[in-house]
């Protein structure tokens, strides 16, 4: 097997030890709830966004509403 | 070799999916015996409350629909109690200051309870945020709620009315 063969798998590997993920429980998400992870943290901006939304008919074009805190 | 190399790279890409794809638990029939710690610093067991309806409502200061469930399950609670039915508001911030600071603002009556370290929401295998469980005589979680909307108050009363009327 080349060098080079030898390499790439080798990035592969690294690449693929390298991933994970992270599991968010419900009752974690406080900061996740948080204003500054809100876009339109103001009122003005989102309400531009809707009118924009509605006008342009592109209703979710500018992102999904919500922190992140996972509440229903 | 090479073959061996892009076996073992499939059975990690595979491993790691499975790791992702966690399988979902199974239905929780009968309340978890687990202690929890009220605001004035007693502890108190769940399975010390068989004889009684029970709500656990699960709540938390960053919680928007919390602020509209709060005042309204503690209105239930001021009306239901001397029937037999027992409410504990369990608050599941980190930071327990937020939770006070949220309290300060909505007055209440019903017993209030903390877990900044998720404790009791990993027995109860919370999904969501808010969660409510109502609880029977006997000890078993009957209901199940997740979320709260306008119409979620009128089922948790006559959920909390059916199994009150209940082994009278």
């Amino acid at each position: 097997m080349s060098m080079k063969v030898r390499a790439l798998a080798g990035v592969l590997v690294l690449g693929i030890l390298t991933t994970a993920c992270a599991t968010v429980k419900p009752w974690q998400r406080g900061m996740l709830a948080d204003s500054c992870m809100v876009f339109d943290a103001d009122s003005a901006t989102a309400y531009m966004t809707h009118w924009q939304e509605a006008r342009e008919g592109s209703m979710g074009g500018f992102g999904v509403q919500g922190g992140g805190c996972g509440c229903k | 070799m090479t073959r061996h190399l892009a076996g073992a790279l499939i059975l990690a890409s595979l491993l790691g999916a499975s790791l992702v794809a966690a399988p979902k638990d199974s239905l929780i029939t009968d309340a978890p015996d687990i202690t929890l710690t009220a605001i004035s610093g007693k502890t108190m067991r769940i399975a010390d409350l068989k004889g009684q309806v029970v709500l656990l409502d699960f709540w938390a200061s960053w919680c928007i629909p919390c602020r509209k469930s709060f005042p309204e399950v503690d209105a239930l609670h001021r009306e239901l109690q001397p029937k037999g039915l027992a409410v504990i508001a369990v608050n599941v911030d980190e930071q327990q200051k937020n939770a006070y600071t949220f309290l300060e603002k909505y007055p209440h009556t019903m017993t209030i309870a903390f877990d900044p370290k998720g404790a009791v929401a990993a027995a109860f295998k919370l999904e969501a945020m808010p969660s409510t469980m109502i609880v029977d005589r006997s000890g078993h979680i009957r209901f199940t709620h997740q979320g709260y909307t306008e119409k979620t108050i009128g089922q948790f009363r006559s959920e909390v009315l059916q199994l009150l009327a209940e082994n009278q």
